[in-house]
């Protein structure tokens, strides 16, 4: 079918464009657009898993790829929707770093990916070699999705960080162990899956109790 | 045989909490509640004594496994619950009675105490770490909504911290998980074993020292925020000052030491791996700096629970600082500080409860006169912060001097000198508040009684044990213990 | 001799083709923008009609303009002539690329735009003076953004020769599926956009003084000046879509400088260029122009993206 050249070809383009999602949704300040976004990279990731199953024969994967199409892909950005248009907030509003410079340190971190992956790649072994290419990427959305995080304010941006900092581990899994073992692979998503759903539910409560759900008004817990 | 006992040990909270699901009378599922506690206590103890026979126990080829370490932890973590599960019933009850919480949610509150207990139990019981990993996030998981218990602004904002901030630090202790799995392929033959602990000691020293190095950066970071480790931190003083009292109880005596379980096993692994000069510099740093941080928070805090929260801080901080030390006798020191830790902190936790219900409020101002008010509580609490600060006869007393006996004799001269220096200053400031809180002349709101007689003769009990462990500890105890630092030893 | 002369010959079809194919293509956007609203819109011809009109028009000078406005529309328009002899357009082997390559193409926009923001201010209007120091802000990010994604496709060729870069894509076709290439194609694109002063970036058919850009600087042109200019702008942008086409879809660019290989080049490019004149057509009816503060925003993804076509190509290597 696919070989493992045109497969690790078709990898590298899925996997720079789902960094290219990482970066657009840093650059962007509609909700709706950051869950379009995601759920595109979700696919994508998707898209690598059974790309390394079909060229690679790993086919321990293939149930993680399933899931995290249906799950990641379809399932929660329906869920994140719903939240979204139940809670009528549409903007994220001014990050505490302004968009160019936010978009210039992720480049940054790109770098610091690189530098953080070489002793990885420089230990590896034969035969997940070509896959780990994608090895820094995925470091560098793990970064992202932090940086995300941590300037980011509304409640939904930050679980769309968080996912994404799951993704981008996700795909490094993939990129140097072909991923691990199935139960292991099950349960972490079955852990994430309910994470995100309390995270929801939190957003909702919140919004609920307070109007916002700017992270910044929530002072009332000092020192 | 084994596997019957690793089954029935996770397998009592998890049939408590499915049974809660379909239980609907109250004094029904408090009991399934309490009484699940006492069998997995039970198991626990059997497991525990097996253990001590054969030095580890395993089953399932090797999925399930049980040394000395993790029996030690399974014990404090089930006799925690099972206290914790009788103080429940009690103090809940008062908070229903009290308006303050919605009888409906009764049933889910035990539903989630039962499947905290069991996510806890999963990581003390599995070989494997991935699943250990699985564990610890369910642990987050399972108490989000025990956090959140209350619903009001405040607790939803520290619940939303907390599972923000624990699920950012799982995630990346879970990249460490990979980069330890990368490593171990090459050396270990089949994948299914690769996460095995076991699999991995036998094969540590061939493991790549810097791949190695590198997880354990992230592993430290990553499961440090779940233990509470400085700068990771943050989210504890709110999590543990809005949720409900037992709830922040089985987390301070519990959770903390599952946590401190995980850094420990992957500690020792790396130690075996690259050799003592990595890991434990970099966790005797991290816990000077949780304890560094904790002190001025200690210093002048405002809400009782937030002070005991800001003194787990401190205290895990000096079991990271005790387990940096890299010596046998340090290691004796972190252990004994681990389940000291854990007794004083249900003791404190869970009278600060009784003194909630007296007083209802938890900030330090408003709370005056508590000897006058509710007298036993009030005694048991003095007595608590006497021995959470470390005073002889209390065992808390032997194991801050085996740490420091630990550091000085392996040369860290200076980072012991500031450890005793920032139990002194700890010390006393908890004496200006105990004092403030104790003393003086209660206000008019107070109900005075004892909420619960049965929590005084379970605290009392529990100070009685902290005595024990720091006066005369039974031979066989003692045995336990080495058996214990063998393995930290690898 | 005979291949000066065809270099000769090649180089004057060359100009050729620019100069009578860019005004078609704006015809093109105008119609397609034209089509999307559910207009019928003028003809494709009629920008030809225009640009004559215009040439017989008579020339109005303010009386506070300078011989830099005087001069402007002629430095324009030549140096719009010589960045179409260094640019594959029909061919290969650019017939003057021993003038320059790619740094030279970047100056030369520079200049370009330096003297119209010069004649912007020349006329002491308000609206000049507007439109000269917002294009001169915005191209601050714009030209390194250019540059970079110039670059990393000259990286991968190992030349900032744009003939050479052309022909190490023809030989070698893999490279055009490389993630860095298509990464490289997207921040160029914006670039694109960018400099020829297109939704979302500048609108070229507004007046009003809230959204002028490019238009607030030749507003006070006439005549045949207005001419050159128009014809200037219409040429930037034609080149600029032949350089997208031809360096990330290189197919149909002549090998040789043959007369039949030119003609099939030419046929090529006119029809590789239609097609993203539509798409740019598409983009501009479907989105509204960004305000002005938001500009630099996007300028710095297709910055980023350029960056991170360079980061990737050396990560992930050939």
């Amino acid at each position: 079918m696919i070989d493992a050249n045109n497969a690790s070809r078709l990898i590298d383009i899925c996997a720079a464009t789902i960094l290219v999602t990482a970066f657009l949704i840093v650059s962007s300040r509609s909700l709706m657009f950051y869950v379009r976004l995601f759920a595109l990279q979700s696919l994508l990731l998707g898209i690598v898993a059974l790309l390394v199953v079909v060229g690679y024969g790993e086919s321990h994967i293939l149930i993680a790829a399933v899931l995290t199409i249906l799950v990641k892909g379809i399932a929660i950005p329906l869920v994140l929707n719903r939240i979204i248009k139940k809670i009528e907030v549409q903007k994220e509003i001014a990050p505490s770093i302004n968009i160019p410079l936010s978009l210039l340190i992720c480049g940054a971190l790109v770098v610091v990916a690189s530098s953080v992956a070489e002793p990885i790649l420089t230990a590896q072994h034969q035969t997940t070699q070509t896959v780990s290419k994608v090895l820094p990427s995925s470091i560098a959305m793990m970064l992202i999705g932090l940086f995300i995080m941590m300037t980011r304010k509304k409640g939904v941006t930050q679980i769309i960080g968080l996912l994404t900092m799951e993704n981008g581990l996700f795909l490094a899994g993939l990129s140097i162990t072909y991923g691990m073992p199935l139960i292991v692979e099950v349960g972490i998503f079955f852990d994430i899956m309910v994470a995100a759903m309390i995270l929801g539910v939190f957003v909702f409560r919140i919004n609920q109790t307070f109007e916002t759900i700017n992270i910044d008004e929530l002072r009332s817990l000092r020192h | 045989m084994n596997l019957a006992i690793f089954l029935l040990l996770i397998g009592f909270p998890l049939g408590a909490s499915i049974a809660c699901i379909f239980i609907g009378k109250r004094w029904l599922f408090q009991t399934t509640t309490i009484a699940g506690a006492l069998f997995t206590a039970a198991t626990a103890g059997y497991l525990t004594v097996q253990v001590f026979c054969k030095t580890s126990v395993s089953a399932q080829g090797g999925f399930f496994y049980a040394d000395a370490l993790s029996a030690f932890v399974i014990m404090i973590v089930a006799v925690s619950a099972l206290v914790v599960a009788i103080y429940s019933v009690g103090y809940l009850d008062r908070q229903v009675a009290d308006g303050k919480i919605d009888p409906k949610l009764l049933r889910l509150y035990f539903i989630l105490l039962n499947l905290f207990l069991f996510t806890m139990l999963l990581v003390l019981v599995s070989n494997n770490l991935g699943i250990m990993w699985i564990g610890i996030e369910a642990t987050t998981l399972a108490t989000a909504f025990l956090v959140a218990f209350y619903d009001r602004e405040s607790s939803l904002e520290a619940a939303w911290k907390y599972v923000i901030i624990c699920s950012v630090g799982i995630t990346l202790a879970l990249f460490g998980i990979i980069l330890t799995y990368y490593s171990a392929l090459s050396v270990v033959h089949t994948t299914a074993n690769a996460l095995n602990w076991t699999a991995l000691m036998s094969v540590a020293p061939k493991l790549d020292p810097s791949i190695l190095k590198l997880a354990f950066v992230f592993i430290l970071i990553g499961f440090g925020t779940k233990v509470g480790l400085a700068p990771m931190h943050t989210w504890k003083p709110d999590a543990y000052a809005e949720a409900p009292a037992p709830v922040t109880a089985l987390m301070a005596a519990g959770l903390v030491n599952v946590a401190l379980y995980a850094l420990i096993r992957f500690t020792i692994l790396v130690n075996k791996a690259v050799g003592t000069s990595f890991a434990p510099t970099l966790l005797m740093i991290f816990g000077l700096f949780s304890m560094g941080v904790a002190l001025p928070f200690i210093l002048v805090q405002k809400d009782v629970k937030r002070l005991l929260a800001y003194s787990s801080i401190e205290h895990v901080g000096i079991i990271a600082f005790a387990l940096g030390l890299g010596t046998p006798l340090g290691y004796l020191g972190a252990l004994l500080h681990m389940v000291n830790n854990a007794i004083v902190k249900l003791v404190m936790f869970l009278a600060v409860g009784n003194i909630r219900l007296a007083f209802n409020s938890k900030i330090i101002r408003r709370i005056t006169g508590a000897i006058k008010v509710v007298p036993a509580t009030a005694t048991l609490f003095i007595v608590g912060m006497f021995a959470m600060t470390g005073w002889p006869p209390f065992g808390m007393f032997v194991s801050e001097l085996t740490v420091a006996t630990a550091g000085f004799s392996s040369g860290n001269v200076v980072p012991t000198i500031l450890f005793l220096g920032i139990v002194a200053v700890v010390f006393v400031g908890f004496m200006w508040y105990v004092s403030e809180m104790v003393f003086g002349e209660p206000p008019a709101t107070a109900r005075a009684g004892e909420p619960s007689i049965v929590s005084i003769v379970v605290l009392s009990g529990l100070l009685l044990i902290s005595i024990v462990l720091g006066t005369v500890m039974p031979g066989s105890l003692v045995d336990f213990f080495y058996k214990i630092v063998t393995v930290l030893k690898g | 001799m005979n291949d000066t002369l065809s270099i000769v010959l090649s180089a004057a079809f060359q100009i050729c083709v620019v100069l009578l194919a860019a005004p078609f293509i704006t015809g093109v956007i105008k119609k397609t923008k034209a089509r999307m609203q559910n207009r019928k819109g003028a003809g494709l011809l009629q920008p030809y009609s225009d640009l004559v009109k215009l040439l017989k028009k008579e020339v109005i000078l303010s009386s506070s303009a300078s011989w830099i406005f005087r001069v402007t529309p002629y430095i324009v328009f030549t140096s719009m002539l010589v960045i179409a002899l260094l640019i594959p357009t029909l061919a290969v082997p650019v017939p003057l690329h021993w003038i320059g390559d790619i740094i030279t193409i970047v100056y030369l926009l520079a200049l370009g735009r330096f003297f119209v923001a010069l004649a912007g201010l020349d006329v002491a209007s308000a609206f000049g003076g507007i439109g000269s120091s917002r294009e001169m802000s915005i191209s601050s990010i714009v030209e390194p953004a250019m540059m970079l994604a110039i670059v990393a496709s000259a990286v991968t060729a190992g030349s900032t020769d744009l003939s050479v870069i052309v022909a190490s894509l023809v030989t070698s076709p893999v490279t055009l599926v490389h993630p860095a290439h298509m990464l490289a194609f997207v921040g160029l694109f914006i670039v694109m956009l960018a400099e020829t002063g297109r939704i979302p970036v500048d609108n070229p058919e507004t007046h009003l003084e809230l959204t002028m850009i490019h238009e607030a600087m030749i507003l006070e042109y006439s005549g045949r000046y207005l001419a050159f200019i128009e014809w200037a702008s219409q040429m930037k942008l034609f080149l600029f879509l032949a350089l997208l086409s031809n360096m990330f879809f290189p197919v149909g660019i002549a090998a040789s400088l043959q007369p039949g290989a030119l003609i099939i080049g030419a046929a090529a490019l006119i029809a590789k260029v239609v097609v993203l004149a539509v798409a740019v057509a598409v983009i501009e009816s479907t989105n509204a122009k960004l305000r002005l503060f938001r500009v630099p925003e996007l300028l710095m993804v297709a910055f980023i993206l350029s960056l991170l076509a360079l980061i990737l190509y050396f990560i992930i290597g050939g």
